[in-house]
């Protein structure tokens, strides 16, 4: 502890070095945490995932519907307990930039089916009883100023729906419970867009409450039983598995956002050790004044793996203090649509700072073996 | 009783394939509370030899005994531990660490010790009180002259309280007047606090300070000439 | 200059040990930036090279895209009959309709289910693109349950070798030869008659017709044509253009990704080679007092370091852009948005990727080394030479 004063004025040597190895260090940190905060709001989504629900497509495709006559015979399965549907409506609210969720849904069962969706009991009434009537997720609220009662147009963007606007009155701003819904969508009533729709009586999905998780995938499969030969085969999941499908979909991203991480976390160590060689070099005949003094080979090198490990930790909390500030989903304006919402948690910012923690170390280890190493004669000699 | 004990001390470099001897079977006793005073043309091997007493060095040959230690067989870590308690070292350009205040650096060597920070605190500035700094205690390298510098250089030397100093050209680089102010100082800790000191110089005003003076030339010892006390 | 050239390079080699830290760091940077780009790039290629300057594709007038489109049966051999549209040998319209639909197949990589574009094209399909090439087997047999595959979708989806059935669309196909088109986006399609496809999907009519002109040049006369037709209500677009559209919202996506990544990157990069520079100049105050002693001007000293930053940095491009070759050609797949369809393609590492890199590694260096070397500049001679 007594060596902290002086690992602290080491660092304060070259103020301007150590200020652009910090920010180096920051930068690298911030890139990091954002890129792992997008990672674990797909994790989070599977994570909320209800074990027992599970969602029904067309096996062609999920951009297929289904007639509703398959509502009956998914509710006949032995082991369903609950049934409802949903359609996504892709409507066009004043401009095609900006995207959010919209789901054509039957209010009772829906929002039975999902409890994550926090509404109070009179707004819930008031959604049901209102066949114009919509919910909106309190993220999308605020995005877009929206209060109970107002009236939003939308244009419908996929042919079925007809090209008639739709004007739906609020009548409810949900919470989301868990990641396993979001806030940033909005659901109506599914007979507004089928009295409007050709062709008609289609459902985009089903979700199926099951009696018992472990046994989730088995029903899954009982219900695609029903339907397989028929003219509209089904493909059933349970919800986790379908959440990663999607993920899927926009590409491998582990690989791609771990290859990136990889590369930051080299690019910062580069600079770091070149920071921490440079400072030691300079310092030979200090550190050999130092060894004369008494000081152990082992003692200074902890000391230069001190100071590196102070400079990169500074770096990383202001990195990881920023990305926390900076980067969400929200504030990003990438929230709604495919990509889940995403912020940088507490764990992500510890992880940050370990990371930091890790390059002030590694970069400062050759630097303190060859600071340790250095022959005390040959050091003081080089000067006079 | 001698303090310092060299026997048949010798020191080789072997630089590409030749063997460079820069001292060679060297003897010397050196009694507790001497002022010793080593002088030489450069390259004589004073300096050498005294990096072998301060330990930061090993000799080829020989044995190099001080109190009741004989350095010259301890490993790296117990020399450290060793020069630490028992070395104060003084250099020709002061080696101050420039990021640390006067009162930082004599506190240098304490932070090898288990002192508590009061006490750390009581020794250095009794250090600084007696080569006359305490009035410069916070203040960084950069703002004292050469003279100031080298007498904090001193205080750091002294802090531990150890058994030898060792001085490398204390006044080289110093003016005749901080010099002199030095070497006074020096004197003082001899005289007044009975420090063992050996000091390699090549000033002949700085040698007649010493009690003793001992000549050394391409590595051998030439004359002894004890000098009257001045 | 000469004694400029060869003080900095010497100089350089003297500290090997932090000029090759900084290149390295420049490097990396470099190699991100290549590599996400080549993504971009591969996928931009993919859909373009779909595109030929002598195709027009015809869609629905207002619709961004084929798969919000819709042309009537009836409106194709109005469209065949125009003078625009070029002819076989024998007299046959290169006029292909077509309709895209969405099959779901699993990916070889994760196993997880993608969205494959099965695309019914018409009976001269192969002639109006005449890049695709039939690798195995042969075409399918228009009016029959045969399928062609394009090769990358072979690669990347299970289930598409030759003679491999396909059951959608309550029916059962068979795959019958595999094309490739030069990378194109169809080669992450299965074609088929799309006479067949209509009914086997519910459809009526298609999505889009796609012909081949008879003189390219003459695609505005063609565009107004059509346009002055009442009974048409679609809108021709070359077809490297309506290509070069779809590819730009995921396009978009990626490159703001790459971009955000290489800028922040960089950033730490430059600060690395401040740091080098800043170091250079102090370690040889004294030898740039000597030079400025000598005569040398401020200008000629700023522009020896900034060479000597830049120089450094280009040689941390190459390494960087050696690094980022070994992907060229890699295959990989992306969602295209639009479609809503997953495109295979490849990663493309084009030399103007590389020069690009090179160029943006000069200019880190550059940024990297102005300060130092403005810095450098203005020490006065005097303090240079007393400096120890």
């Amino acid at each position: 502890m007594k060596f902290v004063n002086l690992v602290l004025k080491s660092v304060r040597r070259n103020k301007r070095r150590t200020t652009l190895t910090v920010l180096s260090v920051a930068l690298a940190v911030f890139l990091f945490s954002a890129l792992r905060a997008v990672l674990d709001g797909f994790d989070a989504v599977s994570a909320a995932s209800s074990a027992t629900r599970v969602v029904t497509v067309r096996s062609t495709s999920m951009i297929f519907s289904m007639p509703t006559s398959h509502e009956q015979t998914i509710r006949s399965t032995p082991g369903v307990e609950d049934v409802t549907w949903a359609n996504w409506f892709g409507g066009i609210y004043k401009d095609p930039k900006n995207f959010f969720g919209q789901f054509a849904v039957d209010p009772v069962s829906y929002l039975r089916m999902y409890p994550e969706i926090l509404l109070s009991e009179e707004d819930k009434k008031a959604f049901i009883e209102d066949r114009t009537g919509c919910i909106v997720g309190d993220g999308l609220a605020k995005k877009y100023g929206f209060k109970l009662g107002d009236k939003i147009t939308i244009q419908p963007g996929i042919p079925v729906y007809g090209s008639q606007d739709y004007e739906f009155t609020i009548r409810g701003i949900y919470r989301a419970g868990s990641s396993a819904v979001d806030n940033q969508s909005m659901m109506f009533h599914w007979k507004y867009a089928d009295e409007r729709s050709t062709p008609k009586a289609q459902v985009g999905w089903y979700v199926t409450r099951v009696s018992d998780p472990d046994r989730a995938a088995k029903i899954a499969l009982a219900i695609d039983q029903q339907f397989s030969n028929s003219a509209y085969e089904t493909k059933t999941d349970t919800e986790q598995a379908f959440s990663a499908q999607f993920a899927s979909m926009l590409g491998n991203l582990n690989l791609l956002l771990g290859s990136v991480a990889l590369a930051v976390v080299l690019t910062t160590l580069f600079v770091a050790g070149n920071t921490m060689a440079m400072s030691v070099r300079e310092r030979t005949t200090e550190i050999a004044v130092m060894r004369t003094l008494g000081f152990r080979a082992a003692t200074i090198f902890s000391l230069v793996v001190g100071e590196g490990f102070i400079v990169a930790i500074g770096g990383g909390v202001i990195g990881a203090l920023l990305a926390r500030a900076i980067v969400n989903a929200e504030s990003l304006g990438l929230a709604g649509g495919f990509i889940p919402m995403f912020g940088v948690n507490n764990r992500n910012v510890l992880v940050g700072l370990g990371l930091s923690a890790f390059i002030g170390v590694a970069a400062s280890l050759i630097p303190a073996t060859m600071a340790s190493r250095l022959k005390i004669v040959d050091a003081l000699r080089r000067v006079a | 009783m001698a303090l310092i004990e060299l026997r048949d001390v010798s020191k080789t470099y072997r630089r590409d394939a030749e063997e460079i001897g820069v001292l060679d079977r060297v003897t010397i006793s050196v009694a507790e509370g001497e002022f010793l005073a080593l002088m030489g043309p450069s390259g004589s091997g004073k300096s050498t030899l005294l990096n072998l007493l301060a330990g930061i060095d090993q000799p080829t040959r020989g044995t190099i005994s001080i109190g009741d230690t004989e350095i010259s067989k301890l490993s790296e870590g117990g020399l450290a531990a060793w020069r630490a308690r028992h070395i104060g070292f003084i250099f020709q350009l002061y080696n101050l660490i420039p990021v640390l205040t006067a009162f930082e650096n004599v506190e240098l060597p304490l932070l090898l010790t288990n002192l508590t920070k009061k006490q750390r605190r009581d020794h250095v500035m009794t250090a600084l009180g007696i080569v006359g700094l305490t009035e410069r205690a916070s203040h960084y390298p950069r703002q004292l002259s050469g003279g100031q510098e080298q007498r904090v250089a001193i205080a750091r030397a002294i802090v531990t309280d150890p058994t030898l100093l060792l001085a490398d050209e204390p006044t080289g680089d110093l003016d005749a007047k901080s010099g002199a102010e030095v070497l006074t100082l020096l004197q003082r800790l001899n005289g007044e606090y009975k420090k063992t000191i050996v000091m390699v110089t090549h000033d002949p005003h700085a040698a007649e300070r010493a009690s003793r003076v001992l000549h050394l030339e391409k590595g051998s010892l030439s004359q002894q000439q004890p000098v009257a006390v001045g | 200059m000469g004694l400029i050239g060869s003080y900095n390079l010497r100089s350089m080699i003297v500290r090997k040990g932090t000029a090759a830290m900084t290149a390295g760091g420049i490097a990396m940077v470099v190699a991100v930036f290549v590599m996400t780009m080549a993504i971009a790039q591969g996928f931009r290629g993919a859909l373009v090279a779909s595109g030929s300057n002598d195709n027009a594709i015809l869609l629905r007038k207002g619709a961004t895209s084929e798969t919000v489109s819709g042309v009537l049966r009836s409106q194709l051999p109005l469209i065949e009959a125009m003078p625009h549209v070029a002819r076989t040998a024998d007299g046959q319209p290169l006029a292909s309709p077509e309709l895209v639909v969405i099959i779901s197949l699993p990916r070889k990589s994760d196993g997880n289910p993608a969205n494959v574009p099965v695309r019914g094209v018409g009976p001269r399909a192969y002639q109006v693109r005449n890049t695709l090439k039939m690798v195995e087997g042969r075409q399918f047999a228009p009016g029959s349950r045969e399928i062609n595959v394009g090769r990358q979708a072979v690669n990347r989806f299970g289930g598409l070798t030759m003679g491999s059935e396909l059951k959608f669309g309550a029916a059962t196909w068979t795959v019958v030869g595999i094309f490739t088109a030069d990378d194109a986006s169809f080669e992450s399609e299965v074609w088929g008659d799309v006479d067949l496809m209509q009914p086997a999907f519910q459809r009526n009519g298609y999505q889009s017709v796609t012909v081949k002109l008879a003189d390219p040049s003459a695609f505005e006369s063609f565009e107004s044509a059509v346009v002055a037709d009442p009974r048409l209500d679609l809108k021709p677009s070359r077809e490297r253009d309506y290509y070069e559209g779809q590819s730009s919202t995921t396009g978009t996506l990626i490159r703001i990704f790459a971009t955000f990544v290489t800028s922040i990157l960089s950033i730490g990069a430059v600060f690395g080679a401040m740091n080098t520079m800043y170091a250079a100049v102090a370690y040889r105050t004294r030898e740039i007092g000597t030079l400025r002693a000598l005569g040398f001007s401020r200008l000629r000293i700023i522009s020896a370091f900034l060479a000597e930053s830049v120089a450094l940095a280009l040689v941390g491009g190459v390494i960087g852009c050696i690094l980022a070759l070994p992907v060229n050609g890699l295959s990989t797949g992306a969602m295209n948005m639009t479609s809503f369809s997953e495109l295979a393609f490849k990663f493309r590492v084009t030399p103007g990727l590389l020069a690009g890199g090179m160029i943006f590694s000069a200019f880190m260096g550059a940024l990297g080394g102005l300060l130092p070397a403005l810095r450098a500049a203005r020490i006065p001679v005097a303090r240079a030479l007393r400096e120890i």
